[in-house]
């Protein structure tokens, strides 16, 4: 449409809402804001962060996010293109680093997933699961003859930590590197007194990127780091920032998400032992399902901005180019026009079409990996902890959750049981020899076959 | 009943290929779902009316025989 056909801005954004995710209020809120936006606005434009559209109801999230054509992803931290802000809402003010190539628009998007689409494929995945499983058993070997556990620090935060590293190709000791300052850049509000001390963190992971990808480069080992290394993306060899943001990129979404993901549905099979029990009994046909329907209900990733790359109509709205978009996977996965029931959890749930990997071009590319992890997780917790029960007076989630909807403690009791093998330290060493043995992070393009652990 | 994946809509949820893993195979390489044959057989039929209500990218069609 030619813009003359356009309506004047106070008409356009005459659905108008005030929507800050990033208050505690909003956490709190959340089904009742959803349920008024999603009746009265369901795309709105909010005053909030220098103005922007949110999109909460299904049908309006589905339309947009398939619109690649109008939508950008860029951040343009530099000031070479068009200036764009990428997909967070607001723009960091900290660092200055492109989020990779879910902050990119193809051509370059798409061949950085070409290249990493190798390893990270429900074929490339299930190679992997025996060494999930050897890191859950160690994890929970840890500490099940005490009969406490906090499911965050003990377990969830640890798997899928060791295994992304393990599948980049950095040493698996390395993750205590990695996995607090991975978390806590997520959950310190940028005004909090421990902000420093998460930066300090934050700035030892990248330095240890920074120096595997030197020492990758000096001695070829297999994995993304190794993929990203040698990566050709249109033509260009990209510059070790971009390189940066990739891996920060796969480390952002390979840690926290999935740690979040399992401890949601720990509290909730925590506060709902029947459905525990009937979860654990019926695993062969509900797993699936009640994974989807976890997923659905905590989205992890709530949300992605984006800019109007063209003046466009879609579901009814003008937008304007170099206007920010909300896209709120989190609302519309509760909307009652796609889920009956929505804000109720029904492990068996059908039609469950959620948006908690998002949806188009962009589809979370570790999502194989996140539904194997948690699944690894929850039955071993299942299986070993069966009548565990969650303190609520000790479970922290995170105070918003306008990035992560996390959590960062969840204690629990349960009647202990016997070791079944080593613990963690001596687990990692086993595992990284057999990670160096077979080669284990090689796309599979090049090994087919499932690791093998080899004590 | 026959069934088509749209290649240009599907991204590799695999959310079909959960459901029906007999009819739908994913890449080995990206994970996108095509099916392995485009004659479903009679008794995965509620499978893949399960797989297209699925779907998050709505990329999957069938025609024929009841949904």
């Amino acid at each position: 449409m030619s813009t003359e056909e356009f309506l004047d801005d106070a008409e356009r954004k005459k659905n108008r809402f005030h929507f800050d995710r990033h208050t505690p209020e909003y956490r709190q809120q959340f089904e009742a804001v959803t349920q008024e936006m999603q009746a009265k606005c369901p795309i709105a434009w909010s005053d909030t962060y220098d103005g922007h559209w949110v999109a909460s109801g299904n049908r309006e999230v589905f339309e947009l996010a398939r619109s690649a054509e109008y939508l950008s992803n860029d951040h343009d931290v530099n000031n070479e293109r068009r200036g764009y802000k990428g997909i967070t809402i607001p723009t960091p003010e900290s660092m200055k680093i492109q989020g990779g190539f879910l902050e990119m628009d193809p051509p370059e998007q798409r061949h950085y997933r070409q290249v990493l689409n190798p390893y990270l494929s429900p074929a490339a995945v299930s190679r992997w699961v025996p060494v999930v499983e050897e890191l859950v058993r160690a994890s929970l070997d840890e500490k099940i003859e005490t009969g406490q556990i906090d499911f965050v620090d003990d377990l969830a935060n640890i798997v899928p930590a060791v295994l992304t590293l393990a599948m980049m190709g950095i040493p698996l000791k390395h993750w205590t590197i990695y996995c607090e300052p991975a978390h806590a850049s997520v959950y310190t509000p940028p005004d909090s007194p421990d902000m420093p001390r998460v930066r300090e963190g934050q700035m030892g992971m990248y330095q240890d990127l920074f120096a595997q990808l030197a020492a990758i480069r000096e001695h070829p080992r297999p994995g993304l780091m190794d993929a990203l290394a040698r990566a050709d993306i249109n033509g260009k060899t990209p510059p070790d920032m971009e390189l940066l943001g990739v891996m920060a990129l796969i480390i952002g979404g390979g840690f926290d998400t999935t740690t979040a993901l399992t401890t949601h549905a720990l509290e909730w099979m925590s506060e709902h032992p029947d459905q525990r029990e009937r979860l654990s009994r019926e695993r062969d046909t509900l797993l699936d399902p009640a994974t989807e329907e976890f997923l659905r209900f905590y989205c992890p990733a709530p949300g992605d901005g984006r800019t109007i790359a063209a003046d466009c109509e879609i579901a009814g709205v003008q937008f304007k180019e170099g206007e920010r978009l909300w896209l709120s996977w989190a609302m519309a996965n509760r909307d009652p026009s796609v889920f009956d029931n929505p804000h109720e959890i029904d492990l068996a749930r059908t039609g469950n079409r959620h948006h908690s990997f998002g949806l188009g071009i962009h589809r979370c590319i570790g999502s194989n990996v996140a539904r194997m992890v948690f699944k690894r997780m929850v039955t071993a917790v299942l299986d070993r902890m069966p009548d565990y029960q969650c303190d609520p007076a000790g479970a922290v989630h995170y105070e918003t959750i306008g990035v992560i909807q996390g959590m960062q403690h969840l204690p629990a009791t349960f009647t202990l049981g016997p070791r079944v093998g080593p613990g963690l330290d001596e687990t990692i060493e086993t595992l990284q020899r057999v990670c160096d043995e077979q080669r284990l992070a090689e796309p599979v393009t090049v090994r087919k076959a499932k690791a093998e652990i080899v004590h | 009943m026959k069934v088509k994946v749209d290649p240009e809509r599907c991204q590799g949820h695999t959310l079909c290929a959960m459901i029906a893993p007999k009819v739908f195979e994913l890449d080995e390489v990206d994970g996108h779902s095509s099916p392995i044959s485009e004659d479903v057989p009679a008794d995965q039929e509620a499978q893949v009316a399960e797989a297209v209500r699925s779907c998050p990218e709505q990329a999957i069609s069938i025609s024929g025989g009841a949904a």
